[in-house]
């Protein structure tokens, strides 16, 4: 068993205090979940540790911020990330099990910066910020531009990540994640894709077709009459490359176009081919660059449907 | 005469402590004075041990023993004795345990192993069985010589073979011919709780083994010779277990640790632990033996099955453990799924610097079953009959002998393939689709024991008490799929009494009658004839002490609710705990106690690997909606229907259990679970990454129970143990070909071989 | 260095000296000798571990022993009431054939416990939800999710 000291500072000055006071031989800990495998693992071995969790400042959560302490389950329960932070919400409630949800913090996922980290890819495409404060004073880093490698963030030497902030969202703007597992809980995504559009108008005739089981394609194409406009859109890939990323030239070919079932199918080829996938354990690079193309096209037909039928839980057919 | 115990949903005995968290696991367990012990694994998969340094290790404050293969005296295990606790020389895996220590706490043992220095030569590795077969292939075992020539051969002298009717004069008769070649992946038991024993001697290096074995009475056998190649002749051991936190075939062999850590109790004279993390779980445990089947199948015009030619190579590992010994039950569908007259069947074990492969639920036969079921359908479809229909053509049937030589007696299979036909809502129609199917798969298993070993058989004492309580001492395990309630509830019946009032005694061996062990699902038809038997000769004793004294004749009594009374007359009666006083409890009385051995009338194979292996055989059907995501490769499973002809269901809501359990453990390894391993390396030994089903994964499940009342079973029963996995693989294989054309043959069946499937289909220009 | 711990256990107080190393499921087991709370892997991944912190399940192998300073926590030996008898999850269990080699069990047990305290009238895929973190090889959860619909409403 590694042996370390356990602080528990009560405000961010004190935590960075501690932790300069240790010369970066100390590690951040939020709820643990990451930290104590990495621990066990023999992966860290610091001097202390020093527990973010009875910091409140980390703890807030509103329409415009969460704090980096707020954890998966209380995202889970929060009608307001149900409906206007549709990603974020998709990603925490598929992460872990129930046990881990009620300790993981957000920060915590973020700043473990896995390829895989679920709540990355809904970030992204939310445009969050991330919110810092360092020995050095505080800043501010668009989610862009935080995850640099795998187990790497933007993050300097002793620095703590207070939360995130994100724009309001309305009605026309609609979010999805979908996570691509071998089963249905404890599992981490072979590919994760998160997509997030902005329309010019959220009624539409054929509104119903959303729902039933068809291929996402086959979906688009019926309401290709309709002239529904995507004004924005963001597409974020996880598990593709050393890092979650944006696939920005797929965003260029929709963005300000009418939607069209052919033009997501190009976009999703060209998110494809915007990112890197490797063969690993969990996942073959051929397979994770086939579901990307899949999964663009889903997520997008998805985050429509959300703002199509806000109110709609079901979809008592759909295999996706 | 209506059952009052037997056919109940009793609930489990031991439930109460397990819900309560008082049910004593041996993690949980704490011996004055004990040590923990923790074992060194190789650093490469084939190296020469160069030298070995322990002297750092030894100085360690709490550190009581330090071992080496160096410093054991010699002795080798397993079923091929080809396995030393720990190694010299070389190590052949990656498992290899190279060295042990046990100190005052896991964290310094922990400690100790980091500061032992080995120094290995690296040697060239083989991972393949068919490189390994290969004239020039490095070789695992230097001194192992095989074959007609005895030259050093990787392949083992284990030349499995079966032979039944005239193949070749088949091959030529036969209308239609398929031929496949079919592969299963190693998976694990993934008990719920890990490995782990421990190992107490006393002054006279008498053994006492805390263990989670479900084979005592062999492992006592086994601990007896080790301590006799140790130097300790003659020394009595005794094995207890406690809670068994899973078993599934896992401890069907002894293992390096249970031998290492008697050598650490015998070294530091003091109670020695050892209990597995979850990584050792999986790296050194030994999973289900993975197969790669050749299969060659042949019908007439009408459909009726001619032949079927097998051959398999097994991928056997660098030591030998059951896996080695697969072949002897895979024979079982082989020759005797549906009726085939001509059966051939070759399988070859090879040496090879992999892990090694031991029982697991099934032993062979869900991996036969993929390859026949799967095949079968191929060569349905070759003949243009409906797969359904193909099946029912050739069902085995009661009262016929297969060419394997085993009695079928009882045999719900048609009952249980039409259960899963009408439960299903099948109508039959292939292809109908849109990615959805059905599929199906039959199943035939041992029922009534199985004569493995010498005996088959089981022994039972029962004693009452003066309170009318009863003490039943059984030879067999419960590993947690409720022997000890079935045992009850048999004994209840005959003697009338309340099943709280039964105790069940089976986890020491100083007490408890001899049980060959929990395997081949025999302990209900086993376990519960020998309890069954005594129980019947106690009640004569019982019948015979009340009718002196209420001066009847015993045939006219009669025993319920803890009271014997005349059947002419019910006001004639003594409570039992009466009779029980009377007989003792005076001058020159008697105490009450009945034994019986039961080992059943089934056979040794002979030579040709043909005998009546069993009493009774199990049947089952199991049958499957899926829908395939075309677009993922994902399968869905939207219905699925487990049916099992059992006899008779002693305890219907335990056996419903070991249904769905058994279903939902031949879904993870039908569709997502898998050692992965690289260059001998286990890259998934965790929860993580090793699927295993969470409750979220669970599709609608139907368990039926046919009851076929077998004469010769307790109360009719036969066994359900295993049957639950063996069907899960093709049926699920056979409805996603019938939902989207592909077929797939080599497990688990993943969303990347689907979608790869599927797009392979489409460029050949077939629809999808 | 041990440091002093205080928090409140199945309904009482407890102050003991700790190693800041340990994790909640050491201090319970080998220092509280309550053996109820398994452990299956020791990576948060099976759900053996589970105990209820603050009304909340947690895989009481990752949960940092420290944490738990001024907490309530709730064990499976919790769960009996006063005179011995058996919790209505226990009993459910018990009567459905959820149990059976047991070592998930008690880890079981606390998540539904956990998920009725939030949700006392829970759907058969809310139940599914709130186990999914508790791995089960022996039972294929069929029996599990009948006896937590059962203990729901009241049958």
């Amino acid at each position: 068993m590694v042996r370390y000291e356990y602080y528990k500072p009560g405000t961010i000055t004190e935590a960075l205090d501690l932790m300069a006071r240790f010369g970066g031989e100390a590690a951040y800990i939020a709820g643990g979940t990451d930290v104590m495998v990495l621990l066990r693992q023999k992966k860290l071995s610091p001097k202390a540790l020093i527990s973010l969790r009875n910091i409140k400042d980390l703890y807030l959560k509103d329409g415009l911020s969460i704090g980096a302490c707020v954890t998966h389950r209380e995202i889970e329960k929060d009608e307001y990330a149900k409906k206007r932070l549709s990603a974020l919400h998709d990603a925490v409630c598929s992460l872990g099990s129930p046990q881990i949800r009620n300790v993981a913090t957000l920060g915590g996922n973020i700043c473990n910066a896995a390829p895989s980290a679920d709540t990355a890819c809904p970030l992204l495409v939310l445009d969050a910020e991330a919110l810092i404060s360092g020995p050095e004073g505080e800043r501010k880093v668009a989610m862009d531009d935080f995850f640099i490698g795998p187990g790497k963030t933007a993050l300097r030497k002793g620095e703590i990540l207070k939360g995130f902030s994100l724009p309001v969202l309305g009605d026309t703007t609609g979010s999805a994640y979908i996570k691509h597992t071998r089963r249905n809980a404890m599992d981490l995504p072979i590919v994760g894709i998160a997509v997030r559009v902005t329309v010019n108008k959220s009624d539409l005739r054929c509104r119903d077709m959303l729902c039933g089981s068809a291929p996402a394609s086959e979906i688009l194409s019926r309401f290709a009459d309709e002239e529904l406009r995507c004004e924005d859109v963001r597409i974020a890939m996880g598990v593709v490359a050393p890092r979650p990323i944006r696939a920005k030239k797929a965003e260029g070919m929709l963005a300000g176009k009418v939607i069209s079932a052919d033009g997501v199918a190009a976009a999703s080829e060209m998110a494809a081919s915007e990112s890197s996938p490797r063969d690993s354990v969990r996942g073959e690079a051929w397979y994770r660059r086939e579901m990307v193309k899949v999964l663009v096209q889903r997520a997008f037909v998805k985050s429509i449907d959300r703002i199509v039928r806000p109110d709609a839980d079901i979809y008592p057919d759909r295999l996706w | 005469m209506e059952l009052t115990a037997v056919g109940k949903r009793v609930s489990k005995k031991d439930a109460p402590s397990k819900v309560t968290g008082s049910a004593v696991f041996i993690q949980d367990i704490a011996l004055p004075g004990m040590l923990y012990g923790k074992i060194l694994y190789s650093s490469y998969p084939h190296a020469r041990i160069k030298s070995i340094n322990t002297a750092k290790a030894e100085k360690l404050s709490g550190v009581k023993a330090v071992l080496t293969g160096a410093t054991i005296p010699p002795f080798k295990f397993g079923v091929y004795k080809d396995n030393p606790p720990l190694k010299t020389g070389k190590v052949c895996s990656l498992r290899d345990e190279v060295a042990a220590v046990c100190a005052t706490d896991p964290e310094t043992a922990e400690e100790a192993l980091s500061l032992i220095e080995v120094e290995y030569e690296e040697l060239p590795a083989v991972f393949d069985p068919l490189e390994a077969m290969k004239e020039g292939a490095p070789l695992i075992h230097e001194g192992h010589l095989g074959g007609k020539e005895k030259k050093p051969t990787n392949v083992l002298n284990l030349p499995w073979r079966l032979l039944a009717g005239d193949i070749e004069a088949a091959k030529k008769e036969a209308a239609y011919v398929v031929e496949g070649t079919y592969s299963t992946q190693w998976v694990t038991h993934c008990c719920m709780a890990t490995s782990g024993c421990i190992a107490q001697v006393d002054t006279a290096n008498n053994l006492t083994m805390h263990s989670n074995t479900q084979i005592p009475y062999l492992a006592q056998r086994d601990f007896i010779d080790a301590l006799g190649a140790f130097g300790y002749k003659g020394k009595r051991v005794r094995v207890i277990q406690g809670a068994i936190g899973g078993g599934f075939g896992s401890k069907l062999d002894t293992y390096a640790y249970e031998y290492i850590a008697i050598l650490l109790a015998l070294s530091a004279r003091r109670p020695v632990k050892i209990v597995f993390t979850r990584e050792e779980e999986f790296l050194a445990t030994s999973p289900r033996q993975c197969t790669v089947t050749r299969i060659s199948h042949g019908c007439t015009k009408e459909g009726k099955l001619l032949f079927r030619d097998i051959e398999m190579i097994l991928d056997n590992g660098a030591y030998t453990s059951w896996g080695a010994t697969t072949p002897s039950v895979m024979m079982l569908p082989i020759s005797s799924l549906y009726k085939v007259p001509n059966v051939k069947y070759t399988a070859k074990c090879v040496y090879t610097n992999n892990t090694y492969s031991q029982a697991m639920r099934g032993y062979g036969n869900p991996q036969a079953t993929f390859a026949i079921e799967s095949s079968l359908e191929e060569l349905a479809e070759a003949a243009g009959l409906d797969p359904y229909e193909f099946r029912l053509m050739n069902a085995n049937e009661p009262g016929e002998t297969t060419p394997q030589k085993f009695k079928i007696t009882t045999c719900g299979m048609k009952e249980c393939m039409a259960e899963v036909k009408s439960r299903l809502g099948w109508s039959g129609r292939r292809h109908e689709k849109k990615g959805r199917g059905f599929g199906m798969a039959s199943l035939v298993h041992v029922g009534g024991g199985a004569r493995v070993y010498k005996s088959d058989g089981c022994g039972t004492i029962i004693k009452v008490d003066d309170y009318a309580k009863v003490d039943v001492f059984t030879g067999s395990s419960d590993i947690g799929q409720g022997s000890e309630t079935v045992i009850a509830q048999i004994v209840a019946e005959v003697l009338g009494i309340p099943t709280e009032d039964i105790n069940v005694i089976n986890n020491d061996t100083d007490v408890c009658p001899w049980d060959v062990g929990v395997h081949a699902s025999r302990t209900t038809f086993v376990a519960g004839n020998s309890a069954l038997g005594a129980a019947l000769k106690i009640k004569q004793q019982l019948l015979e002490t009340a009718g002196q004294a209420l001066e009847e004749d015993p045939s006219g009594l009669e025993i319920s609710q803890g009271v014997i009374f005349a059947r002419h007359n019910k006001e004639k009666n003594i409570s039992l705990g009466k009779v029980l006083r009377n007989a003792h409890y005076v001058a020159g009385g008697r105490m009450l106690m009945a034994e019986h051995f039961y080992d059943p009338p089934n056979e040794n194979f002979d030579r040709e690997f043909k005998g009546n292996l069993s009493v009774t055989y199990a049947y089952g059907a199991h049958g499957v909606e899926v829908e395939v995501d075309r677009q993922t490769g994902r399968v869905r499973i939207v219905n699925y229907v487990a049916a099992h002809d059992v006899g008779k269901a002693i305890n219907p809501m335990l056996l419903e259990g070991q249904i769905s359990g058994g279903g939902v453990m031949g879904l993870g390894y039908a569709l997502s679970e898998k050692m992965v391993y690289k260059n001998g390396r286990l890259m998934n030994a965790n929860y993580l990454d090793y699927k295993l089903l969470t409750a979220k994964d669970i599709p609608p499940m139907q368990a039926v129970i046919v009851e076929t009342d077998e004469k010769d079973g307790p109360f009719g029963a036969k066994g359900i143990g295993e049957p639950g996995l063996v069907p899960t693989a093709p049926a699920i294989a056979n409805a996603i070909y019938d939902a989207v054309g592909v077929r797939i043959k080599d497990l688990p069946i993943t969303p990347e071989k689907v979608l790869a499937a599927l797009k392979a289909k489409e460029k050949e220009g077939g629809s999808v | 260095m041990k440091q002093e711990l205080s928090f409140f256990l199945n309904g009482e107080d407890v102050k003991v000296e700790v190693k800041p190393q340990w994790t909640l499921l050491h201090l319970l087991r080998e220092v509280l000798g309550l053996k109820g709370t398994k452990e299956g892997c020791g990576y948060g991944e099976c759900g053996a571990c589970t105990v209820i912190v603050d009304g909340k399940a947690v895989n009481s192998c990752i949960f940092p022993v420290m944490e738990a300073e001024g907490r309530t926590v709730t064990t499976i030996e919790g769960l009996l009431s006063a005179d011995g008898g058996l919790h209505p999850l226990q009993k459910a269990f018990v009567d459905h054939g959820a149990v059976q080699c047991g070592f998930c069990s008690p880890g079981m047990i606390m998540s539904a416990c956990a998920l009725l305290a939030e949700n006392d009238n829970p759907t058969e895929d809310e139940i599914k939800d709130g186990i999914a973190g508790n791995l089960c090889r022996c039972t294929g959860y069929v029996q599990i999710v009948e006896a937590i619909k059962s203990a729901a409403s009241g049958r």
